[in-house]
């Protein structure tokens, strides 16, 4: 392997290395390696005050003509700079550090990238190191605790699944609540990550106040996170690194403390219900206890390989990647294959005045996707199935779907469930390109002329096919139509084209600098969609997604008429924007930023707004009165500004595309018949969501770097919220959307790391401890009600999506009943449904979230790990409610919690009477519970092979590690994956996953 | 190089100028402009089809059967309809916000066509009994919607002066809040828009689908009696009796196959491919779908997934020699006599057959809104408020006769409050399973000395087996949802919620 690899490189490194002699003394040789005593390639090793250097082979080794007194010096992008005075000695090893201050150095502004001294801004970036070799499908699952502020929550198991990101609490309540993603330049996709390689990233930036982001204006309102992928640099070796990861995931645990079939059958006796109703002793004791969450989640295993190519002349670099994902889900028939290339090239002219660069990722992924999650669908749902269904109940049972015909059971579920997996097909396949191309040219020294274009594609094919012999087609085709299923195939294409044009002026006099931006933007998306439904299906020669099977429509019955649909909408944007920076001194620093927007959705006057934002910083510690302070970095920020939000309603680029119009519909209407109908009642003064938002942070440096951290305190407004506003029924609706009312957030952030232990030799003992937090406080303010009142929104000065419901009182001594409250607190079992409903103070979103752990390392071996919190969650345990509800005893499993219910013997309890009255009749916040969790939501382990072990290998870079996400979690929340934040009952829970990796590199 | 990207940028910053309207101004393809919706008189007749798509009986028929005594829990019940069953009933139900909404979409619907058709002028006289056509079924409509929701909100139907609903015969702004109108009110505006629409309507009355002058006499009848003013009852039924026929055994059976027409004076059509082709929502009175879907979830047999079943005191009423138990128990029913001693429901399965579907689909079938029986009851329940008990007794026989197909012994009332009694068991049957049996407790219970009556195996579980007629529940509450938006409202809440 090495000698082949070898003879590929040597000629290569021949034309890449440069190596400029002089008139020689001495020869110095030696090795460069990392703090991991990994060898460095392409180090620069240059004699200080002189033109001469070469670079680091492909093993970290050079040598170079030297004078004896001569100084050199070593240096490489991200480690820190080591220059050695050459002595008698002929040999020069060197070991260099990482230099996490040059990493942070540079922030990124949005449109262009500052100094950190001269950055106002509030932002957190965090390196490939911390997201790399995870092994979610999802990048943004990965993110989960790592950026103060940033809430990341994953309702489902699905692997590549949506995640919800929310940056510092919601800023909207019909709108879009996520912030802006940006990949090299391309605004994307906030819901698709799936098709992305995680492995491709270099480093992701959350840009978090006003001052970073008014210059996305309308974009800008939830925050931003800017994306970077990595890139080949210039003069350097090729560097080949292959990745492997296994993963072994499996299904978290809950407390429901659920029946075994010798239970359920003994509480369906005696309930005389279900099969239990009439059994004997003996065939209880006989009955098999089945495990179906066991049978329809499984161990699912995951595989990642990634492969990467990076290289550089002196005039241009490559970065390829090549990526193969194959995750199965935990959950039975869900699974995801990736397939991603990666291509980034960049170049420069020879006088560096013109700098170009692209980047372009092709990926195809195919993921099965199990049909009505969520649902109640006993028939759809395998999560339902595999929660619910009782025990007793064997594969065994299962022929076909025909047999499950009669009876029909509701006992029967996990064989209805089984029934699908062998006949339903939902597949999602997917191609998405994201491509895009930047161009900068130096006019002149100060002014520089930037292009980006970028572009978005994706492309989605559903597939969801229903055989002819299921039972579900059986069931609702009936006997009249033998042929019955249907298959459906949905082709969903997107594509967003972006393109800034920019002039930038960059001057210093003295002590003063100025950087100045002028910008254009235009934005422009389009979707199209179509799709068919197939009605009937030969079961002689159907396939999911072939049509050789479709039966045609005939004139005896309608049964194999066929649907069709097709959807084109587009969406634009426009704005033009300034943006201005002034600093004295690399002390005090002004940033202004200014922009004009203009959104399709609106209309008249309502079309443009103008977003501005000013931020301030103070590097305290460039003050003279600092120089012998204990501070490495002090730095107070402040900025103020406004940024909006156009995406009003709905969260995709085309929601609510012309709520300013009037709009009728023409479809099928009374029998049949087409017809014309109201589809629309005009919003005509549809306006932009406007947040306005105050910062103020202090970054800090102390006692040499060991303890390092920021605290940011924010206050943000959004203005003329787009929501729900009450209209009587006369108006065929109840309610309106209208741009009304006022929402806050308020909190702050702070991210801290401190090294306990710093060692100073290169394989001595470190450990770093982490922690980043956030904590938020909502707040509705001008709700559009007399009574200042929304139910389902809140209350002013009230939280947002405040639960308001009964509040249940526990079990009636006296008969088993439930007992409620009253408004005022009395004791009912009849509580009024409308009046006696009280706002409880909570609601699903967490007050207190964020992350701690360590990182050690010694002798090439490191541990790291996150613990995730979250504090303020409450949601409704809707899967308890059926566990525990008695109408469920002879069709559902239950749990062991009813055992304890209320009979004249037992009065004291907290399970009502089976047979209560009021156990169905009242909502209430009975099944409301604290889904607060501590979870340790990443471990890694591993080992770095020093290069000495290395060494007749062919390998220059060996390292071993181990994963474990989401391990253990504490929490009084009783389901399967506290990390939900949803009220929805049967969904598909979060995986535990353990995995072993390894990293190559050649 | 230098030329080469001052070029491109020239050229990047010029298209993005001149692309500015494109990406901002966007006029999204398949929109249908309020200007453009009604051009012409066929627009206002596919107008007329989404108008009549608002109107819906499920709602009525879910409920009144979950509600009152048609219905026990189906041995495949999944806990549909348990509130609704066990006479919970609040401002926060499902029944009176569907009632209440959806009325109002239907009434402002109309509304919007009327106010329409004013901008249309009819270009030759084929064109204008067309219009007039339209005009007259959508004053019908609105007539009909008004009643529909007041039968359900107001307290008396008899007395004028009590609060009926708000009266919605214009199309509204969106900040208007109404409050209630008096049930003479609202008879009035309901009396005109009968009037203005037996003005415009032709005179055929063939299809029985579309709203026609029978439509209107039998509406004219059913109002007439819910507001117990039998002289004009007695008029309007009378009229009707006299030009329809009784439906034979054969006819009644072929009547819910939908394969006949049979003694039906209006029915609303439902059929593959329209918006009601679905299950709906079942166990609620959302409903919506197929109307047999509001008892069971595939079909209307034993292995159709009942999760509700017939009540056993509906049963009981019938005779297997009645066409009426053909109609309305699926033959693969399970029948135990001996049902109250064995106490098990597994053993008895009354599986309800009155909607077995049509055109191949299961449990869809039109909804017959006015058959000519409820004409011969409403005829007698006027001679019996006259006092004309014989008379009223024949017309009983007169229904009896045809559904047993032979003669039938008259009964014998010898007080009012027999007859009307009598009245209400036959309309019981007769009627069961068609959305009528809530509002007919409610304004006969009282005179008949009946209330909601389950047999006790289908209430031993929740103990909710009576409900006498004179409960307040037998008036809905005004839904929360109207308060949100109009809280001057509360104060004319219906008493007792």
């Amino acid at each position: 392997m090495r000698s082949k690899i070898r003879r590929i490189l040597t000629p290569l490194l021949m034309v890449l290395s440069i190596s400029i002699s002089f008139a020689q003394e001495k020869t110095v040789s030696g090795t460069v390696v990392d703090q991991n005593n990994l060898p460095v390639p392409g180090v620069s090793v240059i004699v200080v005050g002189t033109s001469r250097g070469v670079q680091t082979d492909f093993d970290g080794n050079y040598s170079i003509k030297v004078n004896r007194g001569e100084v050199l010096r070593y240096a490489y992008l991200g480690l820190k700079d080591v220059e050695r005075t050459v002595g008698p000695s002929n040999t020069i090893d060197v070991q260099m550090v990482e230099d996490a201050e040059a990493l942070e150095e540079v922030v990124v502004q949005g449109y262009r990238t500052a100094a950190r001294e001269k950055s106002s801004i509030a932002a957190q970036t965090i390196s490939a190191e911390t997201i790399e070799n995870r092994p979610n499908a999802s990048v943004v699952q990965t993110l989960s605790g790592q950026v103060a502020g940033l809430d990341i929550s994953t309702n489902s198991g699905q692997p590549g699944a949506n995640s919800t990101v929310r940056l510092r609490g919601v800023n909207s309540i019909n709108g879009n609540v996520e912030p802006l993603f940006i990949i090299d330049g391309t605004p994307v996709d906030a819901d698709n990550f799936r098709s992305l390689n995680p492995q491709d990233i270099a480093s992701i930036s959350v840009l978090k106040d006003a001052g970073a982001t008014a210059i996305y204006g309308n974009r800008g309102a939830n925050g931003v996170v800017v994306i970077k992928t990595k890139q080949g640099k210039y003069n350097s070796p090729l560097q080949i690194n292959y990745t492997g990861i296994m993963s072994f995931n499996t299904l978290q645990d809950n407390d429901y403390d659920l029946m075994n079939s010798q239970e359920q059958l003994l509480l369906e006796r005696q309930r005389g219900a279900g099969r239990g109703d009439g059994l004997t002793d003996e065939e209880i004791a006989a009955a098999p206890t089945f495990d179906w969450a066991d049978f329809f989640f499984r161990t699912a295993l995951t595989q990642n390989h990634t492969l990467n190519l990076q290289s550089g002349s002196e005039n241009a670099t490559q970065f390829t990647s090549l990526g193969y994902y194959n995750a199965e889900g935990i959950l039975q028939a869900s699974d995801l294959k990736r397939f991603s290339l990666r291509s980034n090239v960049s170049g420069r002219s020879g006088n560096d005045r013109f700098n170009y660069a692209s980047n372009l990722t092709i990926n195809y992924s195919n993921s099965g996707e199990p049909n009505g999650i969520g649902t109640a669908g006993i028939n759809r749902n395998p999560v339902l199935a595999a929660y619910q269904s009782v025990p007793y109940i064997t594969p065994d049972e299962y022929t076909n779907g025909a047999a499950l015909l009669s009876p029909l059971l509701f006992a029967n579920t996990p064989l209805f469930i089984l029934d699908n997996l062998n006949t339903l097909t939902r597949t999602e396949e997917e191609v998405k390109i994201i491509g895009s191309f930047n161009a900068s040219y130096k006019l002149t020294d100060a002014l520089t002329a930037n292009l980006v274009l970028s572009a978005d594609y994706q492309n989605e094919i559903l597939n969801l096919a229903e055989a002819p012999d299921s039972f579900n087609a059986l069931l609702f085709g009936g006997g009249a139509n033998p042929t019955s299923g249907f298959n459906d195939q949905q082709t969903r294409r997107q594509f967003t084209y972006n393109q800034v044009t920019s002039l930038n002026y960059s001057n210093a006099w003295g002590r003063h600098s100025v950087d100045v931006g002028a910008y254009l933007e235009y934005f422009k998306a389009h979707l199209r969609t179509f799709g068919f439904r197939a009605n009937g299906l030969d079961p002689k020669t159907f396939y999911p997604g072939d049509g050789s099977g479709f039966v045609d429509d005939n004139s005896s019955n309608d049964f194999f008429v066929d649907q069709a649909n097709a959807n084109i909408l587009n969406a634009g944007l426009f704005s033009y924007f300034g943006q201005a920076d002034y600093d004295y001194d690399t002390r005090y620093g002004l940033t202004g930023t200014i922009r004009r927007d203009a959104s399709y959705r609106f209309a008249g006057s309502n079309k443009w707004a103008t977003f501005y934002s000013v931020a301030g910083r103070w590097n305290i510690h460039n003050e003279a009165f600092m120089s012998n302070s204990i501070f490495d970095q002090l730095k107070l920020r402040a900025s103020y500004g406004t940024a909006g939000n156009q995406r009003i309603s709905g969260t995709t680029y085309f929601s609510a595309p012309d709520l300013t119009k009037n709009l009728f519909a023409t479809g099928a209407g009374y029998a049949g018949f087409n017809s014309i109908f109201l589809s629309q009642i005009a919003n005509t003064t549809l306006r932009w969501e406007t947040v306005t938002s105050a910062n103020i942070g202090l970054d800090f440096e102390v006692f040499d770097r060991r303890l390092r951290g920021s605290i940011d305190v924010y206050d943000k407004k959004t203005t003329d919220l787009f929501q729900n506003t009450p209209v009587s029924a006369i108006n065929a609706v109840t309610a309106l959307n209208a741009n009304t009312g006022d929402l806050s957030n308020r909190g702050f952030d702070f991210t801290i790391n401190y090294d306990v232990v710093r060692s100073n030799v290169a394989d001595g003992f470190n450990l770093t401890l982490k922690g980043v937090g956030n904590f938020n406080e909502t707040k509705l303010s001008n709700l559009p009600s007399e009574d200042g009142v929304i139910i389902g929104t809140g209350r002013n000065d009230g939280k947002i999506f405040e639960y308001y419901t009964i509040r249940y009182a526990g079990v009636n001594p006296a008969n088993g009943n439930l007992l409620f409250y009253t408004a005022d607190g009395d004791v009912t079992e009849n509580p009024n449904a409308d009046t006696d409903r009280v706002w409880l103070n909570k609601n699903i979103f967490p007050d207190w979230q964020g992350s701690f752990g360590f990182d050690m390392d010694y002798k090439g071996f490191f541990l790291t790990t996150q613990f995730n919190y979250v504090v303020g969650v409450d949601r409704f345990d809707n899967d308890l409610a059926g566990f525990q509800n008695p109408n469920n005893i002879g069709q559902f499993r239950t749990s062991r919690d009813l055992l304890r219910a209320w009979t004249p013997d037992n009065r004291v309890t907290d399970i009502p009477a089976y047979d209560a009255f009021n156990r169905a009749s009242f909502a209430s916040d009975r099944y409301l519970t604290e889904a607060d969790y501590l979870r340790l939501r990443f471990a890694q382990v591993g080992y770095n092979f020093p290069s000495r072990f290395l060494e007749n290998t062919g390998l220059t870079r060996l390292r071993i590690f181990g994963n474990a996400e989401n391990l253990f979690t504490i929490t009084k929340w009783r389901g399967f994956d506290a990390e939900a934040q949803d009220n929805t009952s049967r969904i598909y829970p979060t995986p535990k996953i353990l995995s072993v990796g390894f990293e190559l590199g050649f | 190089m230098k030329n080469f990207n001052k070029l491109i940028l020239i050229i990047g910053a010029l298209f993005g100028l001149m692309a500015c309207n494109d990406a901002i101004e966007i006029d999204q393809p398949g929109r249908l402009d309020a200007d453009a919706a009604f051009e012409n008189v066929s627009d206002l007749e596919a107008g007329l089809f989404g108008v009549y798509d608002n109107f819906d009986v499920t709602p009525e028929i879910a409920f009144s059967s979950v509600f009152t005594d048609e219905l026990a829990i189906g041995f495949d019940s999944g806990g549909q309809g348990l509130a609704d069953y066990g006479f919970v009933l609040n401002a926060g139900s499902t029944a009176p916000e569907i009632f209440w909404v959806r009325g109002y979409a239907a009434l402002n619907a109309v509304n919007r066509l009327i106010e329409a058709a004013e901008f249309i002028i009819p270009e030759n006289a084929e064109e204008q009994a067309l219009y007039n056509q339209i005009l007259g079924e959508a004053y019908a409509l609105r007539a009909w919607g008004h009643h529909k929701m007041l039968k359900y909100f107001s307290t008396d139907l008899s007395d004028d002066s009590a609060l009926g609903v708000i009266i919605l015969d214009f199309v509204p702004t969106i900040d208007q809040q109404l409050l209630r109108s008096t049930n003479g009110e609202v008879y009035d505006l309901i009396e005109g828009d009968l009037a203005t629409a037996a003005n415009l309507l032709g005179s055929s009355t063939v299809d029985k689908t579309r709203i026609n002058q029978d439509f209107i006499t039998a509406l004219r009848a059913r109002i007439a009696a819910y507001r117990e003013d039998y002289t004009a009852a007695a008029n309007f039924s009378q009229q009707l009796i006299d030009d329809y026929p009784l439906a034979n055994r054969a006819e009644y059976e072929a009547m819910f196959l939908d394969t006949s027409d049979g003694e039906v004076i209006f029915k609303l059509e439902r059929t593959i491919g329209d918006n009601y082709d679905g299950q709906g929502v079942t166990g609620s009175p959302a409903a919506g779908g197929w109307a047999g879907a509001r008892f069971a979830f595939v079909d209307a047999t034993l292995t159709g997934s009942p999760y509700f079943e017939m009540g056993r005191s509906l049963f009981n009423l019938l005779d297997p020699s009645d066409i009426r138990y053909t109609v309305n128990i699926a033959p693969t029913s399970v029948i135990d006599p001996d049902y109250e001693t064995n106490q098990n429901a597994a053993r008895d399965i009354l599986v309800i057959q009155k909607y077995p579907g049509s055109e191949g689909q299961p449990l869809m079938n039109d909804l017959k809104v006015f058959r000519v029986s409820e004409m011969y009851l409403i005829r007698a329940e006027a001679y019996v408020a006259n006092n004309q008990l014989d008379q009223a007794a024949s017309l009983i026989k007169a229904i009896r006769d045809a559904r047993f197909g032979t003669a039938t012994v008259a009964p014998v009332f010898s007080s009012q409050q027999e007859a009307y009694d009598a009245i209400l068991d036959e309309r019981r049957v007769e009627l069961a399973f068609e959305g009528h049996r809530y509002i007919d407790l409610k304004r006969l219970g009282q005179r008949a000395g009946q209330g909601v009556e389950k047999d006790p195996v289908d209430c031993a579980f929740n103990g909710a087996c009576t409900l006498p007629a004179d409960d307040y529940r037998f008036t809905l509450p005004l839904p929360i949802v109207e308060f949100n938006a109009n809280p001057d409202l509360r104060e004319q809440q219906n008493p007792g919620y």
